[in-house]
């Protein structure tokens, strides 16, 4: 793949397994209910609760492969690193005289209230990191386009519009590919900054035609019906209130 | 590119098809929301910039975690995370552009594996929403240089205080306040200057034409 994008990889495996089945926007709740959770406590451990079951759960529930997940969350971990570093350098906590001192480099002094805040806020972004690729790696994007039109009340024109656009992503990858190549050609370094204006001209024109020929076939000109309906299913409660219990337990673990 | 040049005969079709879907309307008429008033043109360009730069952002997040050891210089790349809340709504002209866009390109870049997961969307939302903000005052009639700026400013600063409360949150207040002051001039580089030579240059090319913008 051009510039190593991860294209995301929805297998009929993924869309077949219970977190494929289960509505995106559920998902996406769960996902928003954990992280405002994981924003109440700087503990490392409920954090880190859920990341195990986030991982446990893509593994069996969600039919991933386990080295399509590594693959997926191992440069990652630099996120983590950095988050680590930036609250353990730079914590409030380390100017303070009261602050149990840890150790000394240079100008630097580390205390043990910045390091418990540092590995609570890397394990934070660690469970984000996990629910985020497990939603990925489960997610079909028509789905969830689907779910958020005939559940969400979201505008159909905006929701399809996007899902039109988001279909591009293909033909775009060829565009870049094409520019590229046109670049080496002339004799020009491949990377540009100018290379994101060629995308757009070509994407415009995509958009232009796609809106043509939408407008053209009554695109939004009335009541719709639907080719793929989508219900609330027993699964979604289940599994919402089965990841609500998760994050209270893990959280009342941690008191 | 000369003026006209090779796109002329196409884009007479495109201005004779807008001139079609003008006289008549395909909006459904009852509705007040300010999304009412898009064409479908406009619907399509605003999802494809998200999309051109939710793989633009797919990319960067690799160059900024890349740069985490260096913290926190690397914010001074922030800026490129705001240029659809900027470039959509300079483009496209109407209400609700801005986090259209936005949410667009963070939920593309969301399933093209962001390290900041869904949360991605919460980014989105709040970097949209405050330059949408700044549009909405300036009343979507002024687009020039120092209106790009406050709104790109604007929305650095939400994408600050969102990063505070769910990253840095035991950062000392001088170092948030140097984040922020990168996040700002960034956003102005990225957002504000960025937007306004991507739009002359998508003039020069043409491929503009037939809008009212």
């Amino acid at each position: 793949m051009t510039a190593g994008i991860l294209i995301p990889d929805v297998g009929p495996i993924q869309r077949a397994s219970v977190l494929g089945r289960v509505n995106p926007l559920v998902k996406l709740g769960i996902a928003l209910a954990w992280l405002v959770g994981m924003g109440l406590t700087l503990d490392v451990r409920p954090p880190l609760i859920l990341t195990l079951i986030t991982l446990i759960a893509g593994l069996q529930l969600g039919g991933i492969a386990p080295t399509a997940l590594a693959r997926r969350i191992a440069p990652l971990w630099l996120a983590v690193l950095g988050i680590v570093l930036a609250n353990l350098v730079f914590s409030a906590h380390n100017p303070d005289p009261l602050a149990t001192e840890l150790f000394r480099m240079g100008p630097l002094r580390v205390t043990q209230e910045a390091v418990d805040a540092a590995a609570g806020l890397g394990a934070r972004v660690l469970s984000i990191i996990s629910v985020g690729a497990v939603f990925a790696l489960t997610t079909d994007a028509t789905f969830l386009i689907d779910s958020l039109v005939q559940l969400g009340r979201v505008s159909p024109r905006f929701a399809y519009g996007t899902l039109a656009a988001y279909q591009a992503v293909p033909k775009l990858a060829d565009d870049l590919g094409t520019l590229r190549a046109t670049r080496r050609l002339r004799g020009l370094r491949e990377w540009h900054p100018r290379l994101i204006v060629g995308m757009l001209v070509r994407a415009i024109r995509h958009a232009d035609q796609l809106a043509i020929a939408m407008d053209a076939r009554g695109f939004g000109s009335g009541p719709r019906s639907t080719y793929r309906p989508v219900r609330w299913q027993p699964l979604d409660a289940v599994v919402a209130i089965a990841a609500l219990a998760i994050l209270v337990a893990a959280l009342v673990v941690s008191r | 590119m000369p003026e006209g040049g090779v796109f002329r005969s196409r884009d007479a079709d495109l201005e004779a098809i807008e001139l079609m879907t003008t006289l008549n309307p395909a909006q459904p008429s009852a509705q007040t929301s300010p999304f009412a008033a898009w064409r479908t043109r406009d619907i399509l360009l605003a999802a494809v910039i998200g999309v051109v730069f939710g793989v633009v952002f797919a990319i960067w997040n690799g160059i900024y975690y890349g740069l985490q050891l260096a913290k926190p210089l690397p914010d001074a790349l922030y800026g490129m995370w705001l240029v659809p809340a900027v470039l959509a709504p300079l483009l496209i002209r109407r209400p609700g552009a801005a986090v259209f866009a936005e949410m667009v390109a963070a939920g593309v870049s969301t399933l093209f594996g962001s390290p900041w997961g869904p949360d991605t969307l919460l980014s989105g939302f709040v970097q949209g929403a405050a330059a949408e903000l700044v549009f909405a005052m300036a009343g979507y009639q002024r687009w020039s240089l120092p209106v790009l700026s406050v709104a790109a400013i604007a929305s650095a600063l939400g994408a600050f205080v969102h990063d505070w409360a769910i990253y840095y949150a035991d950062v000392a207040t001088d170092v948030q306040l140097l984040r922020l002051a990168l996040m700002a001039v960034s956003a102005v580089v990225f957002a504000a200057f960025g937007s306004l030579a991507i739009e002359r240059s998508l003039g020069r090319s043409g491929v503009l034409r037939g809008r009212s913008a």
